[in-house]
């Protein structure tokens, strides 16, 4: 995978259900593992730049009846309340708007986050 | 074009008397009313208009109402604009729903309707007819649709902006679903604001009828707001609401507001499916007059055009109103003409197209 790995924690420190922000590269980055598969969000919200990964992660109302679903599947923004997909960072109510996402690869229990590089070094390992 | 707010008048509301059921045929010869003989039942509201409500010349020769002769009517309004059809809103019809007794309020509007459907549409083809319903009573309303809804002459619904509460609540659903059963829009004409329609006003009521007139376009907020909130277009796809003589300037920022809170808290509504301006380009319509004039006539386009708006405006004239609006003076984007002094209203109405009028009276 293009990109510059940064390392996070154990894959056995980060249970299902948790998550992480994390300080990678200058930016700041919810980590999350949803049912044993991890995503990582920028904790930046496309709204108004709000802690987009420090507020609850929960589910939703999914149909006309107020049936409840998707628990553990969407974070809910700290700052106004937005409701994102973790796994693809798109906004519930409005598909037009998304979260940052980046690549999470998973090896030998290392989580680890893959961010672009700086402009100026070479491409890839 | 179409000239979506035509009022249609009598001189004395007696004119109902044949078409009342006999009990409340003598409640209008014999009951209180809120002014002399002839008056219309309805609780006035408490501001007072300082020079009555009509163009003096709009007044006939004999000194009879304004917007009660039709002859009048065609002379100063269908011939001289060339209008192709004009949308009768009636004048005091729709006050009806200020009165706290549902049946007699019901009563007066299918005598309304009724008189419109006999004296003034068969007049002009020209003219198309507003059914008015008495909306405090959800089910005699949806039972007037059923009765009426069908008649050639008629193209939407039409309830006061005065209301009990905002129309799109459940408690007025049986109205929409009688309407989406004819194909009918809900028009909301500014009016009702009295009686038991006691909150015209967000934070109660103001004091000169100049200054409350200009606020009034609040009852349309609301209405628009909760007509989307409720998934009234969700539910009834063929459902459209018309904003009648509400203003214009507001939607855009009631609409940004709208789909700002929305998404936050998308999961009060979890019948809805698109954002609120969604719902609103597509299922809802206001009418131009009075269109507001900000000091530089091209600001009011910007954020007009953001919202779709050239597909949402439609012109309304107001005659014989005080406040009547001329199309040769309302100063449109030039793209915006045709459809918002003629396309817009022909499609929400399902008037035939133009070449089909000529064709017809061939």
């Amino acid at each position: 995978m293009r990109g510059q790995r940064h390392l996070v924690c154990r894959a056995s420190e980060l249970p299902p259900g948790e998550r992480r922000i994390v300080r990678l590269g200058g930016r700041s980055i919810g980590v999350f593992n949803v049912g044993g598969s991890f995503y990582a969000l920028h904790n930046g919200c496309p709204h108004k730049g709000g802690a987009l990964c420090e507020g609850p992660v929960c589910g939703t109302t999914v149909d006309a009846s107020f049936g409840y679903g998707r628990h553990g599947e969407i974070v809910r923004c700290a700052w106004h309340g937005w409701e994102f997909d973790i796994a693809t960072g798109v906004a519930v109510a409005d598909p037009a708007v998304r979260a940052r996402t980046y690549p999470v690869v998973v090896e030998d229990d290392h989580v680890m986050v893959v961010l672009p590089r700086a402009r100026k070094e070479p491409d890839d390992e | 074009m179409i000239d979506c707010d035509v009022h249609n008048s009598w001189h004395s509301a007696e004119v109902l008397l044949p078409y009342l059921p006999p009990a409340f045929r003598e409640y209008l010869q014999r009951g209180e009313l809120p002014g002399p003989r002839g008056s219309f039942p309805h609780a006035h509201r408490p501001w007072l208009h300082p020079e009555g409500f009509m163009r003096y010349d709009a007044v006939p020769e004999s000194g009879a109402a304004a917007g009660s002769q039709y002859d009048l009517l065609r002379e100063q309004l269908l011939d001289r604009y060339d209008v192709d059809y004009a949308i009768l809103t009636g004048d005091e019809a729709i006050e009806a729903s200020t009165l706290a007794n549902p049946y007699y309020a019901q009563a007066l509007t299918s005598a309304y309707n009724d008189w419109l459907v006999h004296e003034w549409l068969p007049a002009d083809l020209r003219l198309k007819g507003s059914l008015v319903v008495a909306p405090q009573d959800p089910h005699g309303a949806a039972a007037e649709i059923r009765r009426l809804g069908d008649h050639d002459g008629i193209v939407q619904v039409l309830v006061s902006s005065g209301s009990q509460r905002p129309y799109g609540d459940p408690f007025f659903h049986p109205i929409w679903e009688a309407a989406a059963e004819f194909d009918l829009p809900i028009a909301v004409h500014l009016g009702g604001q009295g009686g038991l329609n006691a909150n015209p006003i967000g934070c109660g009521p103001t004091t000169f009828f100049w200054e409350t007139h200009a606020l009034l376009c609040e009852t349309g907020m609301a209405h628009l707001a909760s007509t989307i909130a409720h998934g009234v277009f969700e539910r009834w796809p063929n459902a459209r609401l018309i904003l009648i003589e509400c203003g214009v300037a507001w939607v855009p920022p009631i609409l940004w507001r709208l789909d700002e809170d929305y998404r936050a808290l998308r999961k009060e509504t979890p019948w809805l499916r698109r954002l609120p301006s969604e719902y609103a380009r597509d299922h809802v319509r206001m009418t131009t007059q009075p269109l507001e004039q900000p000091r530089s006539p091209e600001a009011l386009w910007p954020a007009l055009d953001d919202i779709g708006a050239r597909d949402m405006l439609m012109f309304a004239s107001d005659y014989p109103h005080w406040d009547f609006e001329d199309p040769r003076f309302l100063r449109l984007p030039e793209t915006w003409r045709e459809p918002v002094l003629d396309g817009n209203a022909r499609e929400v109405y399902r008037l035939p197209a133009r070449d089909r009028i000529a064709e017809a009276s061939r």
